[in-house]
């Protein structure tokens, strides 16, 4: 499925990937992380079941169709926005990247679903990203019309905000998360890093236990 | 109704399974829902950032010292509520304590300012009981050098090995350590109508939708509802152990799914809700005749929580592991099982060589601390190193503290009013030492292993517990331990408490094993009383 394609920039609102910035430093959340990954989730966490499902169902009935919806929880404009915000996190180059995987149908539908609580601070820090390029280069309008070097710029002057680490957070899940929640369409991302999700593997898994096995050990 | 056995757990599966097939009513009265291995899924959103398996049902507070203000947040507790509990979502590793686990504090002398103690109970009482769990539930793995002595062979030979357990030994081996098959709760071929392990990557926080992974939902919990003696009650929240007027437990008082408060009448209660759950049920247990809560006369209800130390480093290799296919562990080494006053610290512990690479969480966090985190860079390296990477993982000793509790919050209200769990937890100086040293054995291991790069996440003071252990410790003195060495209270003839609390000390940091060990010994010990009369 892919949506209205072009420029149009959107908006989001704050919507509810926020995470981890509560704990402090970068280092306790990335060891918290390691071990569970749950602490991430403080705002998925709040989601409702029904929803859950309801939402899954709607990915999966777009899924197969090659009609365009309209946003659900983004204006147009917010929409561009954030995919190229998105894809400035996980850029396309030789191989796909966010645009691609339609990381930015998933980030729509869970603002409309279960990270509806998070909308309107996404979309303020939208709207803070998008003064401050107004800010840096008169004229500027919106970040999805930045000229990709000052896109980068803004991001990388900005990038220890919750809005970014927001943006960051939603956009990896986005890409690596089952293509029912609305992105890693195709599987891109998971084809991206070489992971393969069969339900069964058999021995040898990797080049060094299957040397070791030609080895006879 | 002869039991109550409250939680499904790896111990309270096993205890209405050895009560129901003695002969006896036992109802199972579970936290939370009831999934069977077809609702599994390998979806990380749900699973682990919406935690489908620990279904949170209340908040809790956290603190590192009596002096500090208990906060939402801060810490997780990582438990999981549903019918079989963390033996649904545990890595498997399943490790057996040793003798020295017992008896650590009479061969090393106190450790000042702590409680470590001798367990009532020796290996020997138990390695029956380790033995009966292999074989009744499945266990897979071949003794090592450094195993204890047991009677009966595993069951099941290892897993297969992965290439980070062909690194891991070869890095091992070359600094003269004495790597071993990883012994794990998971079938390496068919057993007793489950198929062998497929291999698929999701142990640890999934269920097996194979049925592969040794559960208590897929072993005893069928056994015990096949007498037709055991009736297993899901979404059901026990708060309150009634008593009467003589201080014997009547029953429980559970919340239903709709929230309706119920009463279940029995003659004996087991107690089996995981070594937070358990001590805060019988703290909100209060009454005329236990003013401080069930089972407290010693006062150490909810005391010595212990959560076992934790370290990890990676490395990543030249070609491709893909260790996102098959079980977390294939390896592991116990050369530094054992204290050693040489190292200037009290603490032991092992290495095992695993994955943490499922997709989405790898991509968040899977990379070096110091690796750009989003933009060209970022996706290169992921790309290159998402295949590539391993870890090594240090288990270690956790100190009995005093200080370390479950305790009540005295604001904080959980979603049905009741006072929230307090977790107040601070590592022992020498454990943060032990899990410094084998964070460092780890990185030399993979340096030997060959690694082109290797990094550690910095040790420090625990924010995740997995092992929720001590804290309503077992002793042959009511005034210094909260049960017998059977697992029955020493305040409330007709109480039993078996779980991670029961244990004196945490071993090296895996407690499984020995919990449900400890789970089959208590199973039997409590129907041999109550076929005497002595309940």
């Amino acid at each position: 499925m892919r949506r209205t394609s072009g420029i149009a920039p959107v908006a989001v609102t704050a919507a509810g990937w926020h995470t981890c910035w509560v704990i402090d430093d970068a280092v306790s959340r990335r060891v918290f992380l390691a071990a569970s990954g749950t602490a991430f989730a403080s705002a998925w966490l709040a989601a409702d079941a029904d929803d859950l499902r309801a939402s899954l169902a709607h990915a999966a009935r777009a899924a197969g169709s090659d009609a365009l919806l309209p946003w659900e929880a983004l204006a147009p404009e917010q929409a561009a926005d954030l995919e190229a915000i998105a894809a400035q996190i996980f850029p396309s180059d030789d191989t796909p990247g966010a645009r691609e995987a339609h990381v930015v149908n998933f980030l729509d539908h869970s603002l409309a679903t279960w990270a509806a609580p998070q909308r309107e601070d996404l979309i303020r820090g939208l709207d803070e990203l998008n003064a401050e390029a107004a800010r840096r280069w008169p004229g500027a309008s919106r970040f999805a019309l930045l000229a990709p070097k000052r896109q980068l710029d803004l991001l990388r002057a900005r990038d220890q905000t919750p809005f970014f680490q927001q943006m960051r957070f939603a956009t990896l899940v986005g890409m690596f998360s089952l293509p029912s929640y609305g992105g890693n369409a195709s599987k891109l991302g998971w084809q991206v890093i070489g992971f393969e999700d069969r339900y069964a593997w058999q021995p040898p898994f990797g080049d060094y236990d299957a040397e070791a096995a030609k080895d006879g050990r | 109704m002869d039991f109550i056995v409250v939680g499904s757990g790896a111990a309270g599966g096993i205890v209405a399974k050895e009560l129901a097939t003695a002969g006896h009513s036992v109802v199972v009265l579970e936290q939370g829902p009831r999934i069977e291995a077809e609702q599994f899924e390998h979806d990380e959103v749900k699973t682990l950032f919406q935690s489908a398996l620990q279904n949170p049902p209340a908040g809790f507070t956290f603190r590192r010292t009596e002096a500090d203000p208990a906060r939402p947040g801060q810490i997780q507790l990582l438990y999981h509520r549903l019918v079989g509990g963390g033996s649904v979502m545990f890595t498997a590793n399943y490790w057996r304590f040793r003798e020295i686990d017992f008896v650590e504090r009479s061969r090393l002398g106190a450790v000042p300012g702590t409680g470590l103690a001798d367990w009532p109970i020796r290996y020997r009482d138990l390695e029956g009981y380790y033995t009966k769990a292999e074989w009744e539930l499945g266990v897979s793995g071949v003794p090592g050098p450094f195993d204890p002595p047991r009677s009966r062979p595993y069951p099941l030979p290892p897993l297969p090995v992965k290439s980070s357990g062909v690194l891991f030994e070869r890095g091992a081996r070359a600094l003269g350590l004495h790597p071993q098959p990883a012994p794990l709760c998971i079938l390496s071929q068919p057993f007793h109508g489950r198929p062998a392990c497929q291999h698929c990557g999701y142990c640890l926080g999934f269920g097996c939708e194979f049925r592969a992974k040794s559960s208590t939902l897929y072993t005893v919990i069928p056994t015990a509802e096949a007498t037709g003696r055991c009736e297993v009650r899901p979404n059901c929240y026990v708060w309150k152990i009634d008593v009467d007027q003589r201080g014997r437990a009547t029953g429980a008082t559970y919340f239903d799914e709709n929230k309706e408060e119920r009463f279940q009448p029995a003659r004996a209660v087991v107690v089996c809700c995981n070594g937070s759950e358990t001590p805060r049920l019988l703290l909100l247990s209060t009454s005329n005749q236990f003013p401080n809560g069930l089972a407290n006369s010693s006062g150490l209800v909810g005391k010595y929580l212990m959560f076992n130390g934790y370290s990890t480093a990676s490395g990543v290799f030249e070609r491709p592991l893909n260790e996102y296919k098959s079980v977390m562990v294939t390896r592991v080494l116990y050369d530094f099982y054992d204290s050693d006053p040489r190292r200037g610290f009290y603490g032991g512990g092992a290495l095992d060589a695993r994955a943490f690479v499922y997709p989405t969480m790898f991509a968040l966090q899977g990379l070096p601390l110091d690796a750009p985190s989003w933009g060209a860079e970022y996706k290169r390296m992921l790309r290159d190193y998402y295949t590539r990477t391993m870890n090594v993982d240090g288990h270690s000793t956790s100190l009995p503290l005093e200080t370390n509790t479950i305790s009540l919050d005295p604001e904080v209200k959980d979603a049905w009013g009741l006072p929230a769990m307090r977790v107040t937890y601070k590592d022992h100086a020498d454990d943060l030492a032990m899990m410094r040293f084998l964070q460092n054995k780890a990185i030399e291991v993979l340096e030997a292993a060959g690694a082109r790069r290797t990094w550690g996440q910095p040790v420090q003071e625990a924010t995740l517990a997995a092992h929720l252990l001590g804290t309503c410790r077992m002793g042959d003195d009511p005034r210094t331990s909260v049960v017998d060495r059977h697992h029955r209270a020493h305040d409330v003839r007709n109480l039993f408490i078996c779980d991670g609390s029961s244990l004196v000390t945490g071993g090296r940091g895996q407690p499984t094993a020995t919990i449900q060990a400890l789970a089959y010994r208590a199973g039997e010990h409590i129907a041999r009383f109550a076929r005497r009369g002595e309940i």
